[in-house]
């Protein structure tokens, strides 16, 4: 038998195993780089100094049908202007030399490189330089066309002054139509997700037949005749926003229940039959063995749901909101509406944003956890 | 393993009442006729081992005992008491027969504890401190008193397959089903199982085991079925049945598992 002696030394790292750098690829990436950075601060730096600076409506800017008696036509002027100073067109065609020559030596020599470093430099360089040309390419084109235009429309925010109080109560609003239409929605989807489950035709059959109605029609159609059914149908006084909520439960209800029946589903059979075998009833099993660990696996599709739901809530637009009941996307179409001005509409996105964008990395971050198994672990109270 | 298992053996068969009885019990899956007439009586303190190959139905019969499958045709009864009748209730059936799964089958999201508690408290309403005193005592008889707070997941498969049978124990079963229970686990885990598995024998529990583990179904069982294809093919004594074979099925896989 042969006995082989560890190594007196153990290294305390994984070693890196990337190989050297040279001269040459360590260009072409800093050339990538700096292809986007000098056409990145070019735009910054001279929008900065025409918005900072004292400014007149130009020529150009009036041949723009950018007119003088336009609310904050200064302000788009300046937009349009610094998109036409010589800072501008310098660093956008400096960008497309430098991220051409990182795209030609990148993808000539990435080939040849002999370490992994040497390589993945390479390629980095000739992606970052790709995507710098085509956006600044992107930006030559869009300037040459109808820049006033855009800007008076999409980037002129002097119409909102005086909105922010609204936006805000629209984002509230949003958020509150949304997670009380979620949380009724979870407890519809609870109670359906198990009777479509049943072993028995009977009880399968309703709850299917209210998911695919509720699946099959447009949460549009829902809303309107929703809203005239409560009100006119059944003679109830609600308000629409009410009105919606019970919508947004009922639809987020029926995509809740298909979510817990494929959670529910996902328990492996050997848990219910433990249950079973301890003397446990089916609803026992369900309670204390099958649905806690559901519970854990839907948790990222369900805020999932919810990230859409948020979105969805702007469809209330159609049901005549009182201004105090406004969401954010009626707030912006009332907005554009009183001044044509389509900044609204960019203010709206960005709040959305705002709202959203937090949730879907916390929903990354739920899926990253669930995949990594702890899950069962972590936060068990039993 | 002779040793403990004595006692067990000693005393068997045909004492008092058929604890279980199943009477030419069927099953098919879909067109999959697994289970094809099985009669079997079982009295208190038996230990029977159910052996055949992979496909037999081993693990179906030990199913049908406390009818998580239910037999299409045939009749179980325990304790005098038709099972198989649509009538019977079989929560309160199975709360006196303990099973021990293949996969532990341990709820991941309870601690070690709380899986052996969770039915006393919820299924026989015993009140906290009860339950976790008889929990206790379970979880140390089957050498696991030192890991109560753990969950499924920080255990080895051995000590989840021990918590497991703590949980079946602590619900005071009059008999026990083992379905293969060491097939799961690495080599070197499968002796701490099989110890507590002896011990119950030597204890005096009525268990049926199917096992492929030949050493704890020649030393420790008090009767072996030989399953092959949905019947018993031989049973009898198991050093009888490992020693003089009678039938060629039986022969063919002795000599290939031994």
């Amino acid at each position: 038998m042969v006995v082989r002696e560890a190594p007196s030394i153990e290294p305390e790292v994984a070693p890196d195993v990337r190989g050297p750098t040279a001269p040459l690829p360590a260009a072409i990436f800093a050339l990538g780089i700096a292809s986007l950075v000098v056409i990145a601060l070019g735009l910054v730096v001279s929008q900065l100094n025409y918005a900072l600076s004292d400014r007149v409506l130009t020529q150009n800017c009036l041949d723009e049908q950018i007119s003088p008696s336009d609310n904050g036509a200064i302000g788009v002027c300046n937009i349009v202007e610094a998109l036409g100073d010589p800072l501008t067109t310098g660093a956008l065609y400096l960008g497309i030399g430098l991220g051409g020559t990182a795209l030609v030596l990148g993808a000539s020599t990435y080939r040849r490189m002999d370490s992994k470093r040497r390589r993945d430099e390479a390629i980095t360089g000739a992606v970052l330089g790709s995507q710098a040309v085509l956006l600044a390419l992107a930006i030559v084109w869009f300037r040459s066309a109808t820049p006033g235009l855009f800007a008076k429309h999409f980037l002129n925010f002097a119409d909102l002054q005086g909105y922010g109080a609204a936006f805000v109560r629209g984002a509230l609003n949003t958020i509150i139509l949304a997670f009380a239409g979620e949380m009724g929605g979870i407890v519809i989807g609870l109670v359906l997700g198990i009777l479509v489950l049943s072993q028995r035709r009977a009880v399968r059959a309703p709850a299917r037949t209210y998911i695919n109605f509720f699946r099959g029609t447009p949460l549009i159609w829902q809303l309107v005749t929703g809203y005239f059914l409560l009100l006119f149908g059944f003679g109830l006084h609600l308000s629409a926003f009410v009105v919606a909520i019970i919508v947004f439960a009922l639809n987020t209800g029926a995509y809740a229940a298909e979510v817990f029946r494929a959670g529910i589903q996902s328990i492996e059979r050997g848990q219910i039959e433990a249950a079973r075998s301890l003397g446990m009833s089916y609803f026992q099993a369900m309670r204390y063995a099958i649905v806690p660990q559901a519970v854990r696996r839907v948790i990222p599709p369900l805020m999932n749901e919810f990230v859409i739901l948020i979105k969805d809530t702007a469809l209330v637009i159609v049901l005549g909101l009182t201004a105090s009941e406004y969401d954010i996307f009626t707030t912006a179409r009332e907005g554009q509406s009183a001044t044509f001005n389509a900044t609204f509409f960019t203010v709206a996105a960005i709040a959305y944003l705002i709202v959203t964008l937090p949730l879907i990395r916390l929903v990354n971050a739920a899926e990253k956890r669930l995949r990594s198994g702890l899950v069962g672990i972590a936060g068990a109270g039993g | 393993m002779t040793e403990t298992a004595a006692p067990a053996r000693s005393q068997t068969q045909g004492v008092g009442e058929p604890l279980v009885k199943l009477e030419d019990v069927h099953k098919w899956f879909g067109n999959l006729h697994v289970l094809k007439g099985v009669d079997l009586t079982m009295h208190q303190r038996d230990v029977v081992v159910v052996v055949g190959p992979s496909g037999g139905g081993k693990s179906t019969l030990l199913r049908c005992v406390s009818m998580l499958e239910e037999p299409t045709t045939g009749r179980v009864y325990f304790e005098d008491r038709d099972i198989t009748d649509v009538r019977a209730n079989l929560n309160e059936v199975r709360t006196h027969i303990g099973i021990v799964f293949q996969a532990y089958n341990l709820f991941p999201h309870m601690t070690a504890l709380r899986n052996v508690t969770l039915a006393l408290d919820k299924v026989l309403g015993l009140s906290n401190d009860e339950a976790h005193d008889r929990a206790m005592d379970q979880l140390a008889r089957v050498g696991m008193g030192h890991k109560v707070n753990a969950y499924p997941g920080q255990l080895s498969g051995g000590q989840q397959q021990r918590v497991a049978i703590a949980r079946a124990l602590a619900m005071q079963p009059t008999m026990m089903l083992f379905d293969e229970v060491t097939s799961a686990l690495d080599p070197e885990l499968v002796g701490e199982v099989l110890e507590v598995m002896i011990r119950l024998a030597g204890d005096g529990m009525t268990m049926m085991v199917v096992t492929h583990e030949m050493g704890f179904a020649r030393e420790v069982g008090s009767r072996m079925l030989f399953l092959d294809e949905g019947r018993i093919a031989e049973e009898g004594e198991p050093r009888e049945m490992f020693y003089h074979p009678q039938t060629d099925r039986l022969r063919q896989f002795l000599a290939k598992v031994l």
